[in-house]
């Protein structure tokens, strides 16, 4: 039986105090060590709030995220920094990267930031960067570098850590249409090849569909949950509460 | 040490910020020193001109023209004070100048030349003549000696408080660094002194001393006045008789703290508003960096360190300004009145100053810093 990495329980955001608005509602799944998924959803449908929720970088208001089996909710700023740093991975639209810094200072960030320093924490970001195909642009800075070399640096910078999970956040969103496969197809060989979870947000069907696992948001609600076969078979309904 | 790291990156890759902020503290700072040792020497200089070749505690009979009488009890009470320099006990008298139908009231002051070398450095203080002071020698001073155009080998004719009248040989003209001292002091011999004041060889007008810092003088004065000794003497301290000086001093003083101050502050503000727009501009970077699991405190950090490089490169640099600044006073103007003396324990505390109000000034970035939220910065884009 497969290992439970994440669960989100019944989680909800509500944004404002006088004013409120719900950006999501009794989120519940669970996400086992190693799976390749996606939530879709329209724009505005909280799949971003979904994400930040589950990457500890926002809080919900209600329900609780247990990472690696760590509840969060009980946990103060410090120690979901820790969690970031240690079980986390990110992607992001925008990629990001630190503009004072070089490709190689960038990928060895989020080592330094977890204390680890030295050659061994070079020797690592060079195989992560080998892993990318990003061999010798180390020293250059990230202005120097494509949109889809960009995206890929941020990717292993993601990956430095050795992360249980990699949260992408529309990812190929400012990408064309060649590196928007081949972003996936890296995702895709990193899951196999290092058994390193995805959860990838997206509004476009096409990509959620080469995941083996569709989450899919509307209006702050999950409606579905399908895996594997999900155009050919009916996907299952979420029970709504 | 990331936080260092990243700060010292975000200072190379914004130079001209940087460079401006350190210009900020450097200029504030080397106008600090400057003007700070500027006053401190004027200080020292006017308290040395003023009363550093005058006794600063002097011990006297409450009656006036009564003699003190100089035991050795006295004497080591004097010389148990460890901030007494040098004693020297004193005859004076007051004798009157007459040339012609011109009359000047004169004050003496009588001694080995030793003695009142070792208070009024007359030796050292020659502007023509040599000095001696034989049995019918008279040390002047240049003011009076200008006024009634008297040079070393002149004589010159006084009338004692017996009515009786002296005639003495100028020795030598001095200048006492006062012109009000240089027109109504003149120095004899013992001899001469005790001569006119039927004095007994153990018996002196005043006891005078000098201290190792002038501005002890009351503490000096107060605990003289409680010693067996000294019973029935009365002990005058110099501060007691030139409040006129001490509340010039303390006016400038007053007025090189105002200055002093402001200058702190209006280097506070620029540096707090130039690291404040620094921390807005790198708010995103801050923001990725706590994502990816920065504690707070690393990031707050970051710009305590930004202010703590600055501050020190910018006092350093002003510092060195400063000192420049007085070295170049002082030989452009080598014809002021005094020299500027850099003042090592002032600049030392205005280094420290400085680099503190280089950190303080980065309170608010760093707290801005600390409490910024990563999904302020993704959410944004």
């Amino acid at each position: 039986m497969a290992e439970r990495l994440l669960v989100a329980d019944d989680l909800g955001k509500t944004y404002g105090t006088e004013v409120k608005t719900v950006a999501l509602q009794d989120v519940s799944f669970t996400l086992e060590r190693g799976e390749f998924a996606s939530i879709i959803g329209q724009s505005g449908s909280g799949k971003s709030t979904l994400l930040n929720l589950i990457g500890l970088l926002d809080t919900p208001t209600t329900g609780r995220v247990i990472l690696d089996g760590v509840d969060t909710s009980t946990a103060d700023r410090k120690g979901r920094a820790r969690l970031r740093n240690r079980t986390l991975g990110f992607v992001f639209q925008f990629h990001h990267l630190l503009p004072e810094f070089s490709v190689l200072e960038n990928v060895l960030m989020p080592g330094r930031i977890g204390g680890a320093a030295g050659h061994g924490a070079r020797d690592h970001a060079g195989e992560v960067l080998h892993l990318l195909g990003l061999e010798g642009v180390e020293d250059k800075n990230a202005n120097q570098l494509s949109g889809g070399q960009k995206q890929r640096v941020a990717i292993a910078r993601a990956l430095l850590n050795d992360p249980a999970l990699v949260l992408a956040d529309e990812p190929t969103g400012n990408l064309d249409t060649a590196n928007t496969a081949a972003v996936y197809e890296l995702f895709r060989r990193i899951n196999r090849e290092l058994g390193t979870a995805f959860l990838i947000v997206t509004h476009d069907r096409s990509v959620a569909q080469q995941t083996d696992r569709i989450l899919e948001i509307r209006d702050g609600r999950l409606v579905q949950d399908a895996r594997n076969t999900y155009l050919g078979a009916e996907p299952a309904e979420v029970s709504r509460t | 040490m990331l936080s260092l790291r990243i700060a010292l990156r975000f200072l190379r890759k914004s130079p001209v910020q940087s460079i401006f902020i350190a210009a900020g503290i450097a200029v504030g700072l080397g106008v600090q020193v400057f003007v700070g040792s500027l006053i401190i020497s004027l200080q020292q200089t006017l308290v040395n001109e003023t009363i550093g070749s005058s006794p600063q505690v002097w011990v006297t009979s409450p009656e006036q023209g009564k003699p003190v009488t100089y035991t050795t009890a006295l004497r080591d009470a004097l010389q148990g004070q460890s901030e007494i320099d040098t004693i020297a006990p004193a005859l004076e008298y007051s004798a009157i100048f007459r040339q012609g139908t011109e009359t000047a009231p004169l004050g003496f002051t009588g001694g080995t030349l030793k003695a009142l070398d070792s208070v009024y450095d007359l030796t050292g203080k020659t502007v023509d003549g040599s000095a001696s002071l034989g049995p019918d020698d008279v040390i002047v001073g240049k003011e009076f000696a200008e006024t009634y155009g008297l040079k070393p080998g002149d004589q010159a004719t006084f009338v004692l408080p017996d009515g009786t009248e002296a005639r003495l040989t100028i020795s030598a003209v001095v200048d006492l660094g006062s012109a009000a001292a240089n027109k109504a002091s003149a120095f004899v011999g013992e001899e001469q002194a005790r001569g006119v004041l039927g004095y007994a060889a153990d018996q002196y007008s005043s006891i005078d001393t000098q201290l190792s810092d002038v501005f002890a003088s009351k503490t000096v004065a107060q605990t003289l006045a409680q010693q067996p000794a000294l019973e029935g003497y009365k002990v005058t301290e110099w501060q007691s008789q030139n409040t006129d000086l001490l509340d010039a001093l303390s006016a400038q003083s007053s007025s090189s703290y105002m200055i002093q101050f402001f200058v702190l502050v209006a280097v506070a503000l620029g540096i707090a508003s130039t690291l404040a727009i620094s921390a807005v501009q790198k708010t995103r970077q801050i923001g990725i960096l706590k994502a990816m699991g920065m504690q707070d405190g690393h990031a707050g950090r970051v710009f305590l360190w930004q202010a703590a490089i600055l501050g020190l490169v910018g006092a350093a640099i002003g510092i060195g300004a400063g000192v420049g600044l007085i070295a170049l006073f002082n030989a452009v103007g080598s014809d002021a009145s005094f020299p500027i003396k850099p003042q090592l324990g002032f600049t030392a505390i205005s280094f420290v100053v400085g680099v503190l109000v280089a950190l303080a000034s980065s309170i608010i970035p760093w707290r801005r810093t600390s409490k910024l939220d990563p999904i302020e910065v993704i959410q944004g884009g």
